[in-house]
């Protein structure tokens, strides 16, 4: 079976910056990590491979860097990793990045499995599986919580939604996102992480890729940060320090009092 | 010691010299009468107060001195021996409401703050500025500067960076009479009198307040990778300490280990999986650089000579996501004992590294024989173990017997081995009559000397370290 | 006349509040816009005319229905499908969806095969003067930021909504409208996918996202044992604890109470953020509270300027303060 997993490399650090002028996050100078919750598709897949005769691939679309995130996929037991890189994809939304990562998909293709996280830490958008499986006509499963079975003619996965859990088995091809409960990710080996240092990272371009610059990108965009603004003051706080603290409390005793008459009538 | 109760009118004339409020309803004087010891008996203060400035710390200590009321000083109140406790009533002086930090002096590579600034912070500070404070107990994200220094606080960065008092350059300090004292400064070298600096780190509050403290602060090492190596028993681990740093000829920053009940008690307390969650010992070694290849080479180094010294496999965490997941394993530990049994007793003991075995299986051996449980983690780099006994579900009369029987035997042991019997955690209350059955006398009657030449009338921090 | 649409949420055959949240804004925007609203309903079963009415109240002109038994449960294939369908034949300019792990899903598959932009998480929703653009605005990461997002070229605009962050349309719209059957054509709902079981857990008891006072803490209390005054005063004022992210993270309390943005969007009479610092994500969720309450040590701390009333001390200390002040009360 061949397994993919598409990676979000994230900066590896707390403290991120917004470019003002296109509202997109400056990348440099920071390392870069894999999104935590995509070390959890990693993981699935990892275990599967594990289990029989598999061939595990990751993919990210990012700058150079983002080889650093590749590299620690395969010291944790990824067999190869693509990048998708160039300066033409910069600025990309998620209908620009699922559409860059389909066409390597299509092009390498067919995946008998795709694994993603549920969503990345900074975008928090979660939308680039479902986008992505929707572009290749595969069948979606999202909020994956568990990985049942993983059987010769399909896949039985356990998702958790508001009302309840819900067991499917879907033949393959099928892209799967998995939430954190799904498993614990590894640490990498010193063995993996010796191998990884000197691994190669496959590169693809727009070129190689056969995307055209309008559908990739900035330009391939539907959407466009037009704005970023700190939000104002919505509120004008009263502020009660020192001294005043004392006031600050009745008055939130005063305004909590309705409720501790109604529970103890 | 026979001291003074505060009637009404020295409570009021106590609150005329202070700028916040005193307290000293019911709910505060028995939050003030604990600090994160288990099962410590200390009893109440009459009255809590919070000073904010060196003028209201020294006010008060005159009026303690003036009517002979006992002052515990307290910081955050994270300590682990009791020392922030009363032994005798009278007044708990918080500094907690201390809390600015003065100066960052950037040229000089120094900060001066006041005892109730959070450790963390200054940490935190620090590394916005591409330094880094060399101290890091586990308890950094809530411990106090000012009990950090009273306990001269170890962690988990002594291997490179020493303890608490190595990186203390200056202390303002309010003596128990009142009088205020500047100690040291700004320079690294100084030898002009006696070292009073590191008389007072470590000292438990007993010899003095410090109230403005100067830290020194060092260069940032830009890449940090954490290894974590499985072991298949505490034996092997602790004998690959020394191999591992003699086969690599780098100095880690941390060298942390962990049994195989330690780590079974913080999964489950945070809910995580561990790999090799059956090995007898794991070690975290942590080591620092400039570049991420020098640091690669030196992790890699490290790694081999530990696998070479039986090490199972060597784990890499070297990126955010990983070295906290790590660290928060390690931090955790004592937390995670709490959670599955309030009652227990985690122990400091200090012996030379390569003791750690002997002493472990002693504490297990003793733990059986007195139907206790117990697991052990600490610091493998510096002889520094926490052995905690667990009362779990022993009724407590059993626990009351055992345990005292249990603690004399274990200190024994680590006399014995030429340990010492608190690390970093301190005398405090909880370990005063031991201290004083394994110290000779003449260094006994030196602390005393030393104690009353601080403090005559013997009101500041009462009833700790050792009886007068 | 173009329309802004709404996508149903479900329960069972039961319309979800997110629903009738998405209504009461998209029926703004039209009047803005001078548009109509329409209302798209996958379900199993046609629904009762009290369902009809109620969704013609909370502001839709239009509800179009596909009724199959495979929407009984949210199956991608089939839902994207019949979306595609449904919006060829009568183009909208506007799509609104609940984001639940539904909303989630199909947003972003139809949005692919529509080839076109879609937006998560909104927290605010308007329309641009002169162009009539939808202007979505939703938390970026990185400090207090604020991103307003539009989608110039392509129609139509998307938008999920997460559940409580707009309210129901005050007034009734109207009692009656038009209502539309979409034929489902068996190819569409063909799916390889198959539901072998579901479990129902409920929705739980009375969570932060229905709670009417909720006093949440965070990392500013430094340690678990400090949320204590936090559970007393719950207990007293029947409210709920919520968290943030850091101290859920901290396994000091279960996820279930974590709000913000990778936990529930709240709404409550009265918020008590106790040690809580502000963070963007934090405030995304919880901003739309009535009445706000910030308690922190730091005066600087961000959740001060979305407060009503700011106490600057140690949230522990004042919330026992508190909590003795109201032990008093009730004993009188």
């Amino acid at each position: 079976m061949r397994i993919l997993v598409l990676l979000k490399q994230v900066p590896d650090t707390d403290e991120v910056k917004l470019d003002p002028e296109n509202g997109t996050m400056i990348r440099e100078g920071v390392g870069t990590v894999i999104n935590p919750l995509d070390l959890h598709a990693l993981e699935s897949a990892i275990r599967i491979k594990e289990s029989g005769e598999h061939e595990l691939t990751v993919v990210s679309m990012g700058p150079p860097a983002a080889e650093e995130a590749l590299r620690e996929a395969i010291a944790m037991g990824a067999d190869r990793a693509v990048l998708l890189t160039d300066r033409k994809f910069a600025g990309a939304d998620t209908w620009a990045t699922a559409k860059t990562l389909s066409a390597m998909i299509g092009l390498e293709g067919p995946y008998d499995l795709i694994l993603a996280g549920e969503k990345a830490t900074d975008g928090e958008t979660g939308q680039v599986g479902p986008e992505t499986g929707a572009m290749l006509g595969v069948p979606v499963i999202t909020y994956v919580s568990r990985i049942i079975e993983v059987g010769e003619d399909g896949i039985v996965v356990e998702r958790e939604v508001e009302d309840g859990r819900e067991t499917w088995k879907v033949p393959y091809p099928v892209l799967l996102s998995v939430t954190k409960n799904v498993n614990e990710p590894r640490l990498p080996t010193l063995k993996g992480k010796k191998k990884a240092r000197n691994a190669n990272i496959e590169k693809m371009g727009s070129e190689a890729l056969g995307l055209e610059p309008s559908t990739i990108g900035l330009m391939g965009s539907p959407t466009r940060v037009v704005k970023i603004n700190t939000p104002k003051l919505s509120r004008q706080a009263k502020l009660y320090e020192g001294s005043e603290l004392i006031e600050g409390i009745a008055r939130l005793k005063a305004l909590l009092k309705p409720y501790l008459e109604v529970n103890h009538e | 010691m026979k001291y003074n109760s505060l009637n009404l009118e020295l409570l009021k004339e106590l609150q005329s010299m202070l700028a916040v409020p005193i307290k000293y309803d019911e709910e505060t004087l028995e939050r003030y009468s604990r600090d994160e010891t288990a099962e410590l008996k200390a009893v109440k203060p009459e009255v809590v107060v919070f000073p904010v400035s060196t003028e209201e710390v020294s006010d008060v200590m005159r009026f303690a001195n003036r009517h002979l009321i006992p002052v515990t000083p307290r910081g955050a109140g994270t300590g682990l021996s009791g020392g922030a406790v009363p032994a005798f009533h009278g007044i708990v002086m918080s500094l907690e409401k201390m809390n600015r930090i003065l100066e960052f002096d950037a040229a000089n590579m120094m900060i001066t703050v006041e005892p109730g600034v959070i450790t963390g912070e200054i940490q935190k500070l620090a590394d916005r500025h591409g330094l880094v404070y060399g101290g890091d107990p586990c308890s950094s994200e809530s411990s106090s500067i000012g009990g950090n220094i009273a306990e001269n606080a170890g962690g988990n960065k002594v291997m490179k960076y020493g303890p608490t008092g190595y990186h203390v350059y200056g202390l303002e300090v309010v003596l128990p009479s009142g009088e205020v004292t500047r100690l040291g400064g700004k320079m690294i070298k100084d030898v002009s009198g006696l070292d009073l600096i590191h008389l007072i780190v470590g000292s438990e509050g007993t010899l003095g307040i410090a109230t403005r403290i100067t830290l020194r602060l060092l260069p940032k090492p830009k890449y940090s990778v954490a290894l974590l190596i499985p072991f298949p028993d505490i034996d092997t681990a602790i004998a690959a300490v020394p191999k591992l740093m003699t086969g690599s000829g780098v100095v880690p920053t941390s060298l942390e280990f962990m049994d195989a009940s330690s780590i079974k008690a913080v999964c489950s307390f945070l809910n995580m999986e561990f790999p090799y969650a059956d090995a007898g010992a794991h070690l975290i070694v942590e080591v620092e650089g400039s570049s991420k290849d020098s640091v690669f080479d030196d992790y890699v180094k490290l790694g081999e000579s530990a696998i070479e010294a039986g090490g199972l496999e060597a784990f890499v965490a070297d990126n955010r996501n990983t070295r906290e997941k790590l660290w928060k394993a390690r931090k955790s530990i004592a937390e995670a004992l709490a959670s599955i049994s309030p009652v227990h007793c985690m122990e400091d003991v200090s012996v030379p590294m390569a003791s750690i075995p002997e002493l472990i299986k002693f504490s297990e051996e003793i733990a059986r024989e007195r139907g206790l449980e117990m697991i052990a983690f600490g610091h493998a780099g510096d002889g520094n173990v926490h052995v905690s006994f667990i009362k779990g579900d022993m009724p407590e009369e059993r626990w009351n017997e055992a345990l005292p029987l249990a603690l004399e035997e274990l200190y024994a042991k680590t006399t014995g081995l030429g340990g010492c019997i608190s690390g970093e955690h301190g005398i405090g209350l909880k370990r005063k009559k031991y201290l004083a059955s394994i110290t000779d006398r003449a260094q006994l009657d030196l602390i005393r000397g030393i104690k009353r030449a601080f403090d005559p009338s013997y009101i500041l921090n009462p009833g700790k370290i050792v009886d007068l | 006349m173009s329309e802004i649409w709404v996508i149903a949420e479900k329960r069972g055959t039961q319309i979800h509040s997110s629903t009738y949240e998405l209504l009461g804004k998209a029926r703004e925007l039209a009047w803005k816009r001078g548009s109509s609203v329409a209302l798209a309903l996958l379900i199993q079963e046609r629904p009762t005319e009290e369902t009809f009415r109620n969704l013609f109240r909370g502001g839709a002109d239009r509800v179009m229905i596909a009724v199959d038994k495979s929407f009984e449960r949210f199956d991608f294939g089939p839902y994207i499908r019949v979306l595609k369908e449904m919006v060829s034949q009568r183009p909208p300019e506007v799509i609104l969806a609940p984001a639940t792990t539904s909303g989630r899903t199909y947003m972003p598959g139809l949005a692919a095969l529509l080839g076109t932009g879609l937006t998560a998480d909104c927290t605010g929703l308007d329309i641009e003067e002169g162009t009539g653009n939808l202007l979505q605005t939703r938390p970026a990461i990185g400090g207090n930021i604020m991103a307003t997002i539009k989608t110039p070229k392509h129609r139509p605009q998307m938008a999920t909504v997460r559940p409580k962050t707009f309210s129901p349309l005050g007034e009734v719209y109207r009692e009656r409208g038009e209502i539309v059957d979409f034929p489902v054509r068996p190819e569409l709902v063909e799916s390889p996918a198959r539901l072998l079981k579901f479990d129902s857990i409920g929705e739980g008891e009375k969570g932060v996202q229905d709670a009417e006072i909720i006093i949440a803490g965070g990392m500013g209390l430094r340690r678990m044992e400090n949320m204590a005054p936090i559970y007393k005063l719950a207990r007293m004022i029947n409210g709920t604890v919520g968290a943030s992210r850091k101290i859920v993270d901290s396994k000091w309390i279960g996820h279930e109470a974590q709000v913000g943005l990778s936990g529930h969007t709240v709404k409550p009479k009265i918020y008590i953020a106790a040690g809580i610092s502000g963070a963007v994500q934090h405030i995304a969720g919880m901003q739309t509270s009535e009445f706000i309450v910030a308690i922190n040590r730091d005066r600087n701390a961000a959740i001060f300027n979305f407060a009503d009333i700011g106490l600057i001390g140690d949230a522990t200390e004042i919330l026992t303060q508190l909590v003795e002040a109201m032990e008093l009360e009730v004993r009188k």
